[in-house]
């Protein structure tokens, strides 16, 4: 049994650079720490590893220095790390992202389960699962809470909006995972010690078989024709002050606009 | 091509979801802009039930569209984007957006994806220049917002919750049935076996008088616990910034901004909220904004309509005493 396992390094806060010309963010000057989303992602996996024995195999697309996420999700429970970089992949919006992801996966054939994270802190958009099982043709489930393997089915345990459900699928499936799982295990010592002195596997857009005008910016049909600053019209007031003082005038306040019983 | 544009109708065991129908508010105008209908649709299991739904007499659209089919009962993401994209190649409408729902979001990117076309997330304005619509979204850096345009056809998007108020149109709709002619088979590989309704109090913060928000100006825990206490006392109710969300103080449901919802109450007041545009876009348009930070250069004490300069911890313990002192 072969879980597919995708990550993805987000810039810390504070180290966020803007590109000025197509206003996207520049992730190889950035440092990239794990998106959060993706710790239930690998948790999920690790359980799935632990209950089936099932080989994790964990692939990110970026910049070479996503590859210490990459060591930390083989800490956890992955068997491989697969790194898809390429300069031409920059830039890329979520259709141009899950070609890649889509063409990756699919050269890892066979497998029965691919897992993401809901969505990245990064961007915010959740579109990446969906959009890479449309673009394999295979189905998909978000917000997913836990699975299971009955005689070859796949059982995925979902959280919508107004229910809770328990889905069968055949193989293969996309699963983004929900966010907030119980427990997150660590990384073993061991594994790390182990992965040390491993590198991943790295894949190109020619591995991949994929052509430059349907990669990065080329490739992205949702385009930024600009940004602008938004002005604020004008400072309102201003109160300095002992905490007392203040918290008395307040009340004041509130009790004249009528947001406490005089 | 593309004289219509199509809006999702989320359609749940008799009842569609409030937020297909905020998206006909900015949509109506688009389409009157460009001189293109706009034509709300639905997946829906018995067409008999629409009649149930009673907000579909009053809509902003100038037609709804049902396909009906035994599958749609429950919501299968495969079966609904192939749905939804075959409809789209058959009809070839300018544009197809969805409400930034759970739903809207597993669906909207299977069917760009099916499509192969752009998919902007969490659109909270439009704007129209000629014949180009522009999609915008907060981005990074202090008070930046981002026009984004699609170079394909149909423009897609995923249009914010609670972004735009509700409108009722002054004419009914017209209802019609919709076939589509590929035979596409109506079947889901995913096979839905139990289904257990859950029963979540929605959070009242987006229809509440009085918003206290909170921040990382907050520090502690505890002194989240203090502002609930307050937010008591004022009947007010409690929302977070993201930081705080990721921090498992509070339910996503509580997070005000683009990525959460938006609030639109009398009164906003910010605690230790250093207010970037993500957050701001989310509560900008309430009537009267107070910012509690130790910072004057913040961004959300130079938009508020009255600034604090104090320790929000300091403040807030000096506030509930006074307030229990007075007897409120
Ligand atoms: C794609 C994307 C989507 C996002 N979506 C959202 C969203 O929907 N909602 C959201 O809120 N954020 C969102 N964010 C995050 C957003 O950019 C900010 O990081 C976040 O809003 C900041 O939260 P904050 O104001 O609590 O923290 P900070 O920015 O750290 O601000 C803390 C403030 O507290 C003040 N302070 C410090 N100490 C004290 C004290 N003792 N007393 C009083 N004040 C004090 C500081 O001066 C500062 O102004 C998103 C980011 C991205 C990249």
């Amino acid at each position: 049994m072969r879980i597919i396992l995708c990550i993805k390094g987000v810039p810390k806060p504070e180290t966020v650079k803007v590109d000025p010309e197509t206003h996207t963010l520049k992730r190889e000057s950035a440092e990239l720490i794990l998106n959060p989303f993706d710790r239930s992602a690998i948790e999920m996996a690790a359980r799935l590893k632990e209950r089936y024995g099932a080989e994790v195999i964990v692939i990110s697309m970026g910049p070479p220095n996503v590859v210490p996420l990459l060591k930390e999700a083989y800490g956890v429970c992955a068997d491989r790390m697969i790194l898809l970089s390429d300069r031409v992949f920059a830039g890329s919006d979520t259709l141009a992202t899950s070609r890649v992801l889509a063409k990756a996966i699919k050269k890892l054939s066979p497998f029965e389960l691919i897992l993401m994270g809901l969505k990245s802190a990064d961007g915010e958009t959740a579109q990446v699962p969906p959009e890479t099982a449309a673009l394999l043709g295979i189905p998909s489930l978000i917000n997913v809470k836990d699975i299971f393997f009955e005689k070859g089915k796949i059982v995925a345990v979902r959280e919508t909006e107004y229910t809770l459900e328990e889905i069968e699928v055949s193989p293969p499936l996309i699963a983004s995972i929900y966010p907030k799982l119980d427990y997150l295990r660590p990384p073993s010592f061991k594994r790390l010690l182990e992965v040390r002195n491993k590198e991943p596997e790295i894949l190109t857009s020619k591995d991949l078989g994929l052509k430059e005008e349907e990669l990065g910016l080329s490739g992205s049909p949702t385009r930024v024709s600009g940004v602008f600053e938004k002005k604020f019209v004008e400072r309102g007031e201003i109160w300095e002050g002992d905490p007392e003082e203040l918290a008395k005038r307040l009340i004041i306040l509130l009790k004249e606009k009528g947001f406490l019983k005089a | 091509m593309g004289n219509f544009i199509l809006a999702y109708g989320e359609y749940h065991n008799g009842k569609l979801h409030p937020a297909s129908l905020e998206i006909l508010t900015p949509l109506r105008e688009i389409a009157d802009k460009l001189k293109k209908k706009l034509v709300l649709f639905l997946l829906i299991e018995d067409a008999e039930r629409l009649k149930e739904v009673k907000a579909l007499e009053r809509t902003l659209c100038d037609e709804i569209w049902y396909l009906e089919s035994q599958e749609f009962k429950d919501f299968k993401d495969d079966l609904f984007g192939k749905v939804i994209a075959e409809l789209v190649k058959e009809t070839n409408p300018y544009g197809v957006f969805f409400p930034a729902t759970p739903q809207g979001m597993a669906l909207a990117p299977r069917v760009a994806g099916e499509l192969g076309v752009g998919l902007c997330a969490h659109v909270n304005a439009f704007e129209v220049e000629g014949e180009t619509l522009y999609m915008l979204r907060p981005s990074y850096g202090e008070n930046i917002i981002a026009k984004l345009y699609s170079t394909t056809l149909p423009v897609m998007a995923t249009v914010s919750l609670h972004a735009f108020p509700i409108r009722e149109g002054n004419k009914r709709p017209e209802i019609k049935e919709i076939t589509l002619k590929e035979s596409v088979k109506f079947e889901s590989k995913l096979k839905i076996r139990k289904v257990k309704p859950i029963k979540r109090e929605p959070s009242r913060l987006t229809v509440a008088k009085v918003v206290l928000a909170g921040g990382l100006g907050l520090k502690r825990r505890e002194n989240f616990e203090k502002l609930k206490i307050l937010a008591e006392i004022l009947e007010a109710e409690v929302g977070v910034t993201r930081p705080l969300y990721y921090a498992g103080w509070a339910e996503e449901d509580r997070m005000i901004g683009v990525s959460g919802v938006t609030v639109r109450p009398k009164l906003y007041i910010g605690f230790g909220i250093s207010g970037a545009i993500q957050h701001t876009i989310g509560m900008e348009n309430s009537e009267f904004i107070i910012a509690i930070n130790t910072d004057k250069e913040a961004p959300l004490v130079k938009m508020a309509h009255l600034s604090l300069i104090v320790d929000a911890e300091k403040f807030l313990d000096a506030l509930l005493r006074q307030l229990k002192e007075g007897g409120n």
